[in-house]
């Protein structure tokens, strides 16, 4: 078969039918709209941006340079972040491991129990840990225990579905086979299901850590502890050089976090 | 009395009302095309696909009348092998095959396999053993090859210690020397161990030589039940040319 450039056809130009342009026009209408009445809400200004650089400088001046006196206090508060978030985190994964047999549809025992735990799981997920922290509050006090509980509570969600997700992805082979043999439920879980995914679970734990420390610093200004609440005190008081040497101490916290858990993720994967 | 019978219909009929009984010391092979309704055989045997109806009877015990742990209990008693080998790949050898005999252990001895009782290892060791892969008991069964993986899996099933083992194409994925052994091992199962045997096949020569028995299916029903002797290859080869004309 003999065909050069010339010999391929070039493809009818497409014209979309006045229908459908119409409902194009429609819909970019609607997107402006939108942004329109979202603008309006914030009280968005373009001119409030430029005219307030001078307070922005003015901020700036009053940071430097950081104040080394609250260097040790700020480290301190971050060891106190790193522990709620430790703890919230395993008490999280510790509860979140009990949900999950329930939670994927090809264990679950009954649809029923599927879906409690799913609703379960879509509750503590979607609400955010502060939220959670608000009330924790309420029921132990101040403090960072209510933060790391309120993070527990929150990674059961974030946790739970993806440890669901990942067992309803999984070669479903040694399960049957284990069954087969008469093994009871948990023993499937823990023989067959666990070794099978334990790697992704694994990531998955030292991913949510990660979050989590960030996550308790939000909930740490509604507990009153940790470096979140430090920071948030500093610059309500208008203390910016201690709120910058905090500040400073946090983000090497976070980037320190950040690295060794993709570090080790990377090693386990 | 340590016989299996069953008989199956369907609306769709994958099984049109099978009868087979295998008995202890007895390597029965079932050939039959694709499609033919003998995977479904084996995991109706031990409900994993329930059956419409029909009856099956596994050592003098109704199986269609369990439920619960009863119907734990009674599946222990017949062993399934899978043509996918299906081992805990991140597990060693070992705890693979005491994984067998978890339904022998109770409550919180299982949560670990460190936590196993000694004479559930010890079995699952003399399992290793009657495979011949004791020197592979601490590898991961990932890193074995097909056929010592499947070779592995039959010591499961030994571990089991059950009466009736089921092996569902245990050696389709397997090269002719690897195939050659798991079929000699089970045949020997069968014939020194006295266990009831039986296996699917796609491999009509090892059929002849290892079997017992031989049981013909096609479109969910037997079409001869005879031993290797007196089977012609034509008879045979009938089975996956009437599955094309069907």
């Amino acid at each position: 078969m003999a065909s050069g450039p010339a010999a391929i056809a070039r493809p009818p130009r497409h014209v979309p039918s006045a229908k459908r342009r119409l409902l194009w026009a429609g819909v970019a209408i609607g997107i402006g709209a939108l942004y329109w009445h979202a603008w309006r809400d914030i009280d968005g200004s373009f001119g409030a941006l430029f005219s307030s650089w001078g307070n922005l400088g003015d901020l700036l001046r009053r940071s430097f340079p950081p104040n080394t006196d609250v260097f040790h206090a700020s480290v301190d508060a971050c060891i106190v972040t790193l522990d709620t978030a430790l703890i919230g985190t395993t008490i999280g994964l510790v509860l979140s491991l009990l949900i999950t047999p329930f939670a994927a549809r090809n264990l679950s025992p009954h649809r029923l129990v599927y879906e409690a735990a799913r609703v379960v799981i879509a509750f503590t997920r979607t609400i955010p840990a502060f939220i959670f922290a608000l009330y924790m509050v309420v029921v132990v006090g101040l403090g960072p225990y209510p933060v790391a509980l309120a993070l527990a509570i929150h990674s059961v969600g974030t946790l739970g579905k993806l440890f669901a997700e990942t067992i309803e992805d999984m070669d479903m082979g040694p399960v049957n086979a284990l069954r087969a043999a008469g093994a009871s439920r948990t023993q499937v879980f823990l023989h067959a299901v666990l070794p099978s995914v334990s790697p992704t679970f694994v990531s998955l734990s030292l991913y949510r850590f990660d979050v989590n420390v960030r996550d308790s610093l939000a909930a740490g200004f509604v507990g009153g502890a940790g470096i979140g609440f430090l920071l948030f005190n500093s610059i309500q008081l208008f203390q910016y050089k201690d709120a910058a040497m905090e500040l400073t101490v946090l983000l090497v916290l976070l980037l320190a976090v950040e690295r060794i858990s993709t570090l080790l993720r990377a090693r386990i994967v | 009395m340590r016989e299996l019978r069953k008989s199956f219909k369907r609306n769709d009929p994958v099984l049109k009302g099978v009868d087979l009984d295998v008995c202890p010391g007895e390597l029965v092979v079932v050939l039959g095309a694709n499609g033919s309704g003998k995977s479904t055989l084996l995991r109706c045997a031990i409900r994993l696909i329930e059956p419409d109806s029909g009856s099956v009877t596994l050592a003098g015990q109704d199986m269609m009348a369990a439920s619960g742990a009863e119907l734990r209990d009674v599946r222990r008693r017949a062993a399934m092998i899978f043509q996918q080998i299906h081992l805990v790949g991140r597990r060693s050898a070992l705890e693979n095959v005491s994984f067998g005999g978890l339904g022998r252990v109770g409550g919180w001895r299982s949560l670990s396999f460190r936590g196993f009782p000694p004479d559930v290892v010890e079995t699952a060791w003399r399992s290793l053993e009657r495979v011949g892969l004791v020197d592979k008991a601490w590898q991961r069964a990932s890193t074995l090859s097909g056929g010592q993986a499947q070779r592995v899996a039959v010591a499961r099933a030994l571990c089991q210690q059950a009466e009736v083992i089921l092996a569902d194409e245990p050696v389709s994925a397997l090269d002719p020397r690897a195939a050659e052994d798991v079929l000699a091992l089970l045949a020997d199962i069968a014939h020194a161990d006295g266990l009831a045997v039986a296996c699917v096949l796609h491999q009509p020569d090892l059929a002849k030589r290892y079997a017992d028995r031989i049981v013909g299916m096609a479109a969910g029903e037997v079409v001869f039940e005879r031993t290797p002797a007196t089977i012609q290859d034509t008879e045979i080869a009938h089975l996956y040319l009437g599955e094309l004309d069907g």
